[in-house]
């Protein structure tokens, strides 16, 4: 299980917001630096093994979380650390 | 559609049963799921319909008859979590659920995002109430490759599952059928109350996606109005519908056709004949068809000047709600917004504001904290023309020049931009972080949009045309009494000297603190009758656009913001447009501008 202590291990892992656009990855965790932040993702189903598709980078993030299509900050997008799938 | 009732509940005894009160039925569920379309299904009654999350912000009641027993059915506000970091809207839902105000909850679900909706049930199950689970939108699921097992979902959770497409009506008579078997759902205990785990194990089993093509041009076309390099353009150009729309088809062809062609022609002569014959006294007949008499200046007003712009308005604007694209234009403003204490959701209350201040001060309740609930209730108050009023500057400027135009749109959104700057500096608390989720792209439907219209229509003649109304009685009385010449005289330093317009601009200025938009009506008459000149217009109207909207606006603002942080606001927004339009006018005459 991931645990509070781990934050170091992902700190080098990928995170949503150096994928490409079209590319796609798998939830890993969701720093919890900013509770209040975490809570929201959490609350709109940004959680540990949803499915995300980045559509776009500029002017802000867009990417698509299963089903529902999200808009974030850059320090959002930051915050939610993946793993790639092809 | 089909109902899945569990059998071990179905021979549960019934919910339903005589009792001396309605059982209170509250529609629970996250953001832009078809709520209100259901609610207003059930209940017969509307609700308000779009195609963006927070389109309800207060709760909303109606009767519905499920079998022999009535039922008071609540519309509330969507929610993504009952439980944690909560904001306004969501507190207002979670009210409902905690203070046992609810009998029965029916959770309504997008039947594509199971895995939200299932972090849901389970903080609505811990409040212990007999719940319904409605899938809904199960054909665009399907076309999207997304199945779920509902007959598998209900017996794990223990309560009924509908399958529902309500804005065609499929699946409302199975709800109303599924009511009696309604039962607290079980979820197996987390001991940290964080069910995502649950919920997306439960999905990814109870559910069947496969790879769908349909909804390319739904991509394609989401993509196109998100990028920049095709989203500006387009943003424009629907800018210029608009304006050719509201602005020259409604402001210019249908008020020149009501205000000459009905009006003048027909209605004032002929309350004016009657009046003549029938009622003897001059004061009366002065109250009624005089120069500021009920009918020749209050309803020609309401009527002929503001009706059709706000009908062209609400019509344009609703269909753009029901499209899904308002929602996207945060993506643009977000870097904006944050320069001013907000996110890029901001974008939703302050364009809802062209729509009405009033009711956009209260969508302000979607915004993540009270530093951007106070911010955005400013801006509105401060630069958000409303529609009636848009009407009214349009019709004037449009028939000056558009560089008139462009000037006064351009001082009011640097002001916004300025005040927002700085209020963002200067005010305690935070901005939340911009996260938000963008509706489907949609083809609207005409019947939600025409019942809309009307019923906004209706709400425009209820709520302005008595303001209008009383307006134009509190005018008669100044004017008879004497007092008008007191008060024009008193605003003389500041109306001539400071903004170097004509005095009788007092008056135009006493209505528009009523409403800004009744008046701007009034200048629209003055500068019709050759009283204002073109810079005069646009220094006059950029006074009035700064102006809090309306005594209804105000209200909303000591609703929501309580009664001295309203006073406040009332101050700084009128020093800041009597300054405003000062600073104009000395700048028109140092330059030497005419339009």
């Amino acid at each position: 299980m991931l645990s509070g202590s781990s934050v170091s291990t992902f700190e080098h892992g990928r995170r949503l917001v150096s994928l490409g656009v079209g590319e796609r990855g798998v939830v890993v965790r969701v720093l919890r630096d900013n509770p209040a932040r975490a809570e929201r993702l959490k609350a709109l189903g940004v959680t540990p093994g949803a499915r995300v598709r980045l559509l776009q980078r500029f002017p802000g993030f867009v990417f698509e979380c299963d089903q529902t299509e999200l808009a974030v900050e850059p320090s959002v997008a930051r915050a939610i650390l993946i793993e790639e799938l092809g | 559609m089909s109902c899945h009732i569990a059998a071990e509940r179905a021979a549960a005894p019934p919910v339903l049963r005589l009792r001396a009160r309605p059982l209170k039925v509250v529609l629970v569920g996250n953001p832009n799921v078809g709520k209100s379309v259901i609610f207003g299904r059930l209940t017969g009654r509307y609700a308000t319909v779009s195609n963006y999350p927070g389109t309800t912000v207060g709760i909303t009641t109606g009767r519905a008859m499920v079998g022999a027993e009535v039922c008071d059915v609540i519309d509330s506000p969507g929610v993504n979590a009952l439980e944690g970091v909560l904001s306004e809207d969501e507190h207002v839902t979670r009210r409902l659920l905690a203070n046992r105000e609810a009998d029965l909850v029916i959770q309504v679900a997008d039947a594509r995002n199971l895995r939200r909706a299932l972090m849901l049930t389970a903080q609505a199950a811990a409040f212990s109430l007999p719940m319904v689970l409605v899938l809904n939108m199960v054909d665009e699921a399907r076309r999207r490759g997304v199945e779920v097992d509902a007959a598998r979902l209900s017996s794990e959770l223990g309560i009924p599952v509908v399958e529902t497409v309500a804005i065609e009506g499929q699946g409302l008579n199975e709800l109303k059928e599924a009511l009696p078997a309604a039962a607290p759902a079980r979820i197996p205990f987390v001991p940290n109350g964080d069910y995502s785990a649950w919920a997306h194990e439960t999905a990814s089993r109870l559910r069947r996606s496969r790879p769908s093509s349909i909804g390319r041009f739904q991509e394609f076309l989401g993509r196109a109005v998100r990028q920049p390099a095709t989203g500006l353009p387009i943003l424009a150009v629907v800018l210029y519908v608009i304006y050719l729309f509201v602005g020259v088809f409604g402001a210019q062809t249908l008020v020149r056709l009501i205000e000459h062609g009905v009006f003048q022609a027909y209605i004032n002569p002929a309350a004016t004949a009657l009046a003549d014959r029938f009622i003897p006294f001059a004061a009366v007949r002065d109250f009624l068809v005089g120069p500021y008499g009920l009918i020749t200046m209050g309803l020609t007003y309401a009527m002929a000047i503001v009706l059709p712009v706000v009908a062209t308005f609400f019509l344009i604007f609703g269909w753009l709600e029901d499209s899904g694209y308002i929602p996207r234009l945060a993506i643009f403003s977000d870097r904006i917004f944050r320069m001013m204490g907000l996110n890029g959701k901001a974008v939703l209350p302050m364009v809802l504001g062209l729509g009405c201040d009033t009711m956009a001060t209260m969508t302000t309740r979607i915004l993540g904290t009270p530093k951007e609930r106070l911010i955005a209730v400013l801006l509105l108050a401060l630069g958000i023309p409303c529609s009636a009023q848009l009407a009214t500057i349009l019709g004037i400027l449009g028939g000056i020049s558009f560089a008139a135009l462009l000037t006064l749109f351009g001082v009011v959104v640097l002001q916004i931009f300025f005040v927002g700057f700085l209020a963002a500096q200067l005010l305690p608390g935070e901005r939340s972080d911009f996260i938000m989720e963008l509706p489907p792209l949609r083809l609207p439907g005409m019947r939600n949009l025409m019942h809309k219209t009307l019923l906004r229509i209706r709400w425009y003649l209820w709520e302005a045309v008595p303001l209008f109304l009383i307006g134009t009685a509190l005018l008669f009385v100044l004017d008879k009494t004497g007092l008008l010449r007191w008060v024009v005289a008193g605003g003389r330093p500041v109306v001539t000297g400071l903004l170097g317009l004509p005095a009788e601009t007092a008056q135009v200025f006493v209505m528009g603190f009523l409403r800004r938009d009744y008046g701007a009506a009034g200048l629209f008459q003055l500068s019709h009758a050759g009283q204002l000149s073109a810079t005069q217009a646009v220094v006059a109207l950029t006074v009035m656009t700064l102006f809090v909207p309306c005594v209804a606006n105000f209200l909303m603002i000591i609703r929501e913001q309580g009664l001295k942080a309203a006073l406040a606001i009332l101050v700084f927004v009128t020093t800041v447009a009597l300054s405003t339009g000062a600073g104009l006018h000395y700048a028109f005459r140092i330059l030497g501008v005419d339009f």
